[in-house]
Order: C-alpha cells, then sequence, then structure tokens
C-alpha cells in the first residue's frame, strides 16, 4: 500500500479516564472538569477499586493519586498496567517519598506534585491524549 | 423500557435534578452513575455513607436527589444516611435500594420516594423514580 493512500480517521469516542483519589471532594471536582471537556471519566476510590475497573474495561488513562507517603496500594496499579501490557496512560499524584522509592522512572509515568489542582490534571490529560483533537 | 417512563413526561424547561449516587460495588456505581449521565443527569459519586455527606456538606455542590445502597461498609449504612438528609437537608430526596428483604419496611419509613427498589434493579427504573420525584416536587 502507497503510504500516501493511507488516511487517518479522526477519533470518534472520547477517551475513557479512570480517576483515583481518596478525597471524594477532589476526586469529584477533577472527574467534573475532565467530564466538562467531554471525556467519559470514571472514579475509583481507591487501588482496589480501580483494579477492579481496569479488569472490567479499556480505559485510555489513569489518573492516580497514591495514598499518604509509604503507601503502596497506587503502585499497584501501575504495576499491573505495566505487567500486562495495557496501553493505559498514566499520570501520577504523589507526595513523593517512601511511596516512589526504588520503582522505575520510565514505569511511572508523568508525576504531579501534591497539593495539585484540577486544572493542572486537565492539562496533562489534553497533552498526553492529544484531546480534543484539532477542529473537532 | 418500563411503561412509567412513557407516562411522567419531564417539561423541558424544567432542569434535571442533580443525583448522588451512593454504592460502594464499583462496578454496579459505575452503570447506574454513566446510564443518568446519558440520560441528561449531572451525577457525583460516593463509596459511602460517610463521603456521601462530605459531599453534602460540600458548599460548592448541590444535590437534589440521593440515590443510595442500604448495605455499606463504615459507620454509616444507607438508613444512617437517610436519617442524616432528613435532620441536616430536609428539601433533599432519598430513594434507597437493597438486595436484603428485610430492608424495606425501614426504608418505607425514612423516604418519601416510594417503597426500597430491590436489587438487582434496572437502570431505566431508577430513571424512573427519580422522574416521579421530580414531578412529585413539582405539584408540592
Amino acid at each position: 500500500m502507497n503510504a500516501a493512500s493511507v488516511t487517518v480517521l479522526p477519533r470518534r469516542t472520547p477517551p475513557s479516564i479512570l480517576v483515583v483519589e481518596n478525597d471524594v471532594r477532589i476526586r469529584c471536582l477533577v472527574s467534573d472538569e475532565l467530564r466538562a471537556i467531554d471525556f467519559k471519566v470514571l472514579e475509583a476510590s481507591s487501588p482496589d477499586e480501580a483494579l477492579t475497573v481496569l479488569d472490567a474495561m479499556r480505559i485510555d488513562l489513569v489518573f492516580l493519586a497514591i495514598g499518604p507517603l509509604g503507601s503502596r496500594g497506587g503502585l499497584d496499579v501501575v504495576r499491573l498496567i505495566r505487567a500486562r501490557r495495557m496501553p493505559t496512560r498514566i499520570i501520577l499524584a504523589s507526595d513523593g517519598g517512601a511511596a516512589l522509592a526504588g520503582m522505575d522512572a520510565d514505569e511511572l509515568g508523568l508525576i504531579l506534585s501534591k497539593p495539585y489542582r484540577a486544572a493542572q490534571v486537565v492539562e496533562f490529560v489534553i497533552r498526553i491524549l492529544s484531546w480534543p483533537e484539532a477542529g473537532t | 423500557m418500563s411503561t412509567i417512563s412513557t407516562n411522567i413526561p419531564l417539561r423541558a424547561d424544567t432542569p434535571l435534578p442533580t443525583v448522588l449516587v451512593v454504592e460502594d460495588e464499583v462496578l454496579i456505581r459505575l452503570v447506574i452513575a454513566d446510564y443518568l449521565r446519558d440520560c441528561g443527569y449531572k451525577v457525583h459519586e460516593a463509596v459511602s455513607g460517610d463521603e456521601a455527606v462530605a459531599i453534602l456538606q460540600a458548599p460548592e455542590v448541590s444535590i437534589d436527589v440521593v440515590f443510595s445502597d442500604v448495605e455499606m461498609p463504615g459507620d454509616m449504612d444507607g438508613f444512617a444516611l437517610a436519617r442524616w438528609v432528613r435532620a441536616n437537608k430536609p428539601g433533599l430526596q432519598v430513594i434507597l435500594t437493597s438486595g436484603v428483604e428485610r430492608s424495606a419496611d425501614i426504608a418505607a419509613t425514612l423516604c418519601e420516594a416510594g417503597p426500597l427498589m430491590r436489587k438487582p434493579y434496572g437502570s431505566q427504573d431508577v430513571v424512573d423514580r427519580i422522574r416521579q420525584l421530580a414531578a412529585k416536587a413539582r405539584r408540592s
């Protein structure tokens, strides 16, 4: 096939984003801002819920606000995504420290520092997913 | 689609109520929240009674209807949440759902929204119940 004949069709359905944040008010705020620009947003309150959702449906991007310093639960979600070679992109929000110690930087994806603003998350998501596409 | 849904028209000029879905089973919560959003409702989600109260007390959020499971982990189950709503947000409507038979009688004393919805429920049945509440609120 001639390369010139290949047409890239615009994506018709919005990307799906899983917001994993244990603070309900922050989760609600971030999710609402992402929905306002037409992403399909699913919410999880814990890494366990996130793992259940990831087992059940295709997710394009996980925004994972991992727990307090030293918590490992959130990183289990990262490991699952990497181990299964899922195409899911990852944005982490962390207070750094022990939770990220020993993790391969390539494995982690983009990292936001806590406390983060919802607008920062939206900006990162748009940049990573290139959505909304130009002209849509 | 149930017959009720065709009998309760929504007036075009009436904004749809904002719904708080309270359910600890994540896949059940996602399905019903997604369905309600597809129907045009603004939906917030909570995993527990405690989270529901945090949302209900948040100044930036306004809720019209709480749709809550009865059986939930933590200190506050669906009944306790309904009691909290009655005491602190009296204008707000509560719909309770449960897979446990004996919950029905208790629910009847706590909700103006009719009998308890048995699990498993149909997504459209939830919409119908919310519409009934909205219609009732307009009449009163």
